[in-house]
């Protein structure tokens, strides 16, 4: 009896591990894409927010299809992306995000300009360097550093400039935010109530602050002895209303 | 050898008399005859089509989706009219939990309608003109109505007007159909509803209870779609197209005026047919007012009810009043409070004193809490429309006082006393001077008079769960005032769940004349007196006239009048501004404190004591095109940001 469920066990080990004997007879993708969107005003990368709701590459995919179905990947929030598992092929690239589109239509989705590009990747392990250059809808710049006031709250200052004057995206300023977060990876996706408040704008009343120097100050008194991190937000309304982002900064805590 | 011959003749007669039927219909597979030839098979046909019409009813929520049992993230927590403790942030509907898939699910519902509209005709000689007219104007209804549940989600989808016929081993290159316009498939609801409207009866013919649909259930629903057409076109600000130019998101603004004008006509084809409930009506009596209002939702008479789904124990059932009960007539499975207003939706309504930037009047003009000796007394001259949608602290329900308290203030009220927290704190409230409850094992507090008081109410607030009313309210609309607490159970209630009602068909027309008006033109006037006849059978206000009122007005009362009914969802993605009422919003709540010093009661309002925070993404106007669909037809186009 012992020695037949013996044999049983033997049967079933033979079984299984024969059916590990074949591989996947395509090798993995090992192609590179790196690369960046560029401010084309200033030449500094688009800061944007991780997640879902940020910039991201989009690839089509066109020596296998003419109508394929996009490939997307998301960009970092410094504006800066990597891949490493691309397929070798023929595609054409473009960046989708918080910037005038690169393939724009008019109102009748007719495409007015594209300025998506081509590439060819070719045998393995190559590295494909795309560099996108895009208007931002806005630009987001700190005045001097954050300041710990007396009460360990934080006040900042920015100026908020248009990075475009494509007339189609001179839309008004919605919402100018501060966020305040424990890690650099700040934004609305992780916004924390506790210690800044929102700020929405209706009519003309945000698009009236272009240019000048805003101060925010956190709120809901001291902030917690810990690494901080302030980066602000701002948008328009203007397609999928995507922020633009300021850089994140950390102070020292006093 | 004669026996071999009779042995041939033996096989010949046994395989000849095999070879006379071949063509026979298995008989084990009910075959079109028997469906189209009779009423009750058509009967059964329907039955089918009308159990799987997609309508947000008692079962549907976001979160696990159409024909769904278990509802404990529910569609007003997802809409800032309520707070619930399962539902802890905005979201968009999450196709992936469904159990009905809304894209292969509406498809079938297509493809029935679509065989049912090819079939009957062959069949028409059984029955007469009028019954067969009367029952493809149900078809192209239901097809009218899954069109619509598909592109208020999507934008544009295919439109498939007939069945698909795929031979196996041919190609599948013709099944693979793109999608159309936006624009199109809104048409394309329009006219199933007209043939609808053209081709049904003033009561349908097998069922006049509104189970089914007549034609003025088409043109009803004709007007909640073309307003929806309408305030895409004017609104919308996500456009996509194909390459051949197709606008699959969006509608060009100038097709706006033409739906709403087809709204506004949709919408008086109802005019005398039905009316407003007003059996126990007052105009000067508020109580009756509240208890009209309340029956509304009950009385199976209802001059209102124009399209309803029923339920039938034990075949088809919910569980609305088992999850939505206040806290302190929890039925035996042990929910309650799912739906829990928030303070915002309560600042709403008139007959609440209010500050001038319309919050709540809680503070006297020092600063300091005002004091009440019941918590009722805050709400004495609340709209009755209010308390019929919204249970409010200390009010009635099944006999009850519905006691809500977050705790028991200890501290000294001599000289008034001062607000727990600063205006605005998101922060806990300091537990010096406060007693409060952990859950329902509560531990009574001696009063300083002797007597005792448990720190909480019996419908909350505790601190520790949330089985409770978190927000300071409890929801009453739909529950049902004669369910005894052992029949409060999940799958086991029958009430019938009212999908249209004429006040929606007022409203829709009040909206889409607005939208239509200039100032002081007739659009303006009747969307001014249909307002006033919404807000004098609920007991509000009349608005004093119609050069006060904004397009705000009407949104407002329709949120008002339609609350906790599965419609605002709908409403705040169609005015396209969910993204602006929840941009890191934290809802308001009303907090309810007993102070022991004074022998009196206070209100703190606040922001949800959670910090829930909502944030509705753009991206979710248009919902994501399963993968599943995407991967069978590549023919399809994802929507934008996906």
């Amino acid at each position: 009896m012992k020695k037949r469920l013996y044999y049983l066990a033997f049967g079933l080990v033979a079984i299984v591990a024969s059916s590990c004997s074949k591989l996947d007879n395509y090798p993995a993708p090992s192609n590179i894409i790196t690369g960046e969107t560029v401010d084309a005003g200033t030449g500094n990368t688009v800061q944007t927010e991780i997640g879902g709701r940020g910039t991201r590459v989009k690839l089509l995919e066109t020596s296998y299809s003419a109508n394929p179905t996009p490939y997307y990947f998301q960009s970092m929030q410094d504006g800066t992306f990597n891949n490493t598992k691309i397929f070798a092929a023929t595609y054409n690239a473009s960046v989708e995000g918080p910037f005038v589109p690169l393939v724009q239509t008019d109102s009748t989705g007719k495409v007015t300009s594209d300025q998506s590009q081509n590439i060819t990747i070719k045998g393995t392990n190559t590295v494909t360097h795309l560099n996108f250059k895009v208007e931002p809808f806005l630009r987001v710049d700190w005045v001097g550093q954050p300041v710990f006031n007396a009460d360990s709250t934080v006040t900042v200052q920015f100026k908020i400039t248009r990075g475009t004057t494509n007339p189609g995206y001179q839309q008004d300023i919605t919402n100018i935010n501060l966020y305040v977060s424990n890690t650099k990876y700040d934004g609305d996706n992780n916004y924390d109530p506790r210690y800044s408040n929102l700020v929405s704008y209706s009519g003309t009343d945000g698009t009236s602050l272009i240019g000048q120097t805003i101060t925010m100050t956190t709120t809901g008194g001291a902030l917690p002895q810990q690494d901080v991190y302030f980066r602000i937000g701002a948008r328009i309304n203007a397609g999928l209303d995507e922020y633009n982002y300021s850089t994140p900064v950390s102070v020292k805590y006093p | 050898m004669k026996r071999y011959i009779y042995i041939v003749l033996t096989i010949l007669t046994v395989f000849g008399s095999a070879c006379r039927k071949v063509n026979v219909a298995p008989q084990n597979i009910i075959q079109d005859p028997d469906i189209f030839s009779s009423a009750p098979g058509i009967q059964a046909y329907m039955a089918r089509l009308y159990s799987e019409l997609p309508i947000e009813d008692f079962r549907y929520s976001p979160a696990r989706g159409l024909n769904f049992f278990w509802i404990i993230s529910p569609t007003p927590a997802t809409t800032g009219e309520a707070l619930s403790r399962d539902q802890t942030n905005a979201m968009q509907e999450n196709f992936g939990g469904w159990n009905w898939d809304i894209w292969g699910g509406s498809y079938t519902v297509i493809h029935d309608c679509d065989y049912f509209i090819e079939t009957l005709p062959k069949y028409a000689g059984s029955f007469s003109k009028d019954q067969v007219n009367a029952w493809l104007g149900e078809a192209y209804f239901v097809r009218g109505m899954t069109y619509f549940a598909l592109v208020k989600r999507f934008g544009g989808v295919p439109i498939v007007n007939k069945t698909l016929d795929y031979t196996v081993g041919s190609s599948t290159d013709a099944l693979k159909i793109p999608r159309s316009s936006e624009k199109a498939v809104w048409d394309q609801v329009a006219s199933d509803f007209d043939f609808a409207i053209a081709n049904l009866p003033a009561v349908n013919a097998d069922y006049g209870d509104g189970s089914r649909a007549n034609k003025y259930v088409a043109a009803a629903f004709k007007s909640r779609a073309m307003l929806y057409a309408g305030t895409i076109a004017k609104y919308n600000t996500i456009t996509l197209f194909d390459g051949s130019q197709n606008q699959l998101c969006g509608i060009p603004a100038s097709a706006a005026a033409g739906y709403f004008q087809a709204a506004v006509d949709a919408a008086k084809m109802l005019d005398g047919v039905y009316s407003l409930y007003l059996k126990g009506w007052s105009a000067t009596d508020k109580t009756a007012q509240y208890q009209n209002f309340v029956n509304l939702f009950s009385d199976a008479s209802s001059p209102e009810s124009i399209f309803v789904r029923e339920y039938n124990y034990p075949n088809s059932v919910h569980g609305y009043d088992a999850y939505n009960v206040p806290r302190q007539l929890i039925g035996p499975n042990g929910y309650s409070s799912e739906v829990n207003p928030t303070l915002n939706f309560v600042e709403m309504f008139d007959g609440v004193p209010k500050n001038a930037n319309g919050t709540i009047q809680n503070l006297d003009a020092n600063g300091h809490y005002l004091l009440f000796n019941n918590t009722m007394d805050l709400f004495a001259n609340a709209e009755p429309r209010l308390r019929a949608s919204v249970i409010l602290p200390g009010d009635v329900f099944k006999g009850e006082s519905i006691e809500i308290r977050r705790g028991i203030y200890t501290g000294s009220a001599a000289g008034g006393i001062s607000p727990l927290l600063p205006a605005g704190s998101k922060s806990q409230y300091p537990t010096a001077n406060l007693v409060q409850s952990a859950n329902a094992g509560q531990t009574a507090f001696t009063l300083p008079d002797g007597s005792s008081m448990n720190p909480a109410g019996a419908s909350g607030i505790f601190t520790g769960d949330q089985t409770c009313a978190i927000s300071g309210f409890s929801v009453r609309k739909w529950l049902d005032p004669n369910l005894a607490t052992s029949q409060v159970l999940e799958n086991n209630e029958t009430q019938t769940w009212i999908e249209m009602r004429y006040a929606e068909v007022l409203l829709n027309r009040a909206e889409a004349e607005y939208e239509l008006g200039t100032s002081n033109s007739a659009n303006i006037t009747d969307a001014y007196n249909i307002i006033n006849q919404i807000r004098s059978r609920a007991g509000a206000i009349p608005l004093a006239s119609a050069g006060v009122m904004t397009i705000d007005t009407i949104r407002k009362e329709r949120r008002k009048e339609l609350a906790f009914e599965n419609k605002t969802y709908w409403d705040l993605r169609r005015w396209r501004i969910f993204d602006k009422e929840q941009n890191g919003t934290i809802y308001r709540v009303l907090m309810p404190f007993y102070s022991s010093q004074a022998g009196k009661y206070f209100f703190d309002a606040r922001t949800d004591e959670r910090n829930d925070v909502y944030t509705y993404d753009p991206r979710w106007y248009y919902e994501q095109i399963p993968g599943g669909a995407i991967s069978k037809s590549p023919n399809l186009i994802q929507n934008p940001g996906y």
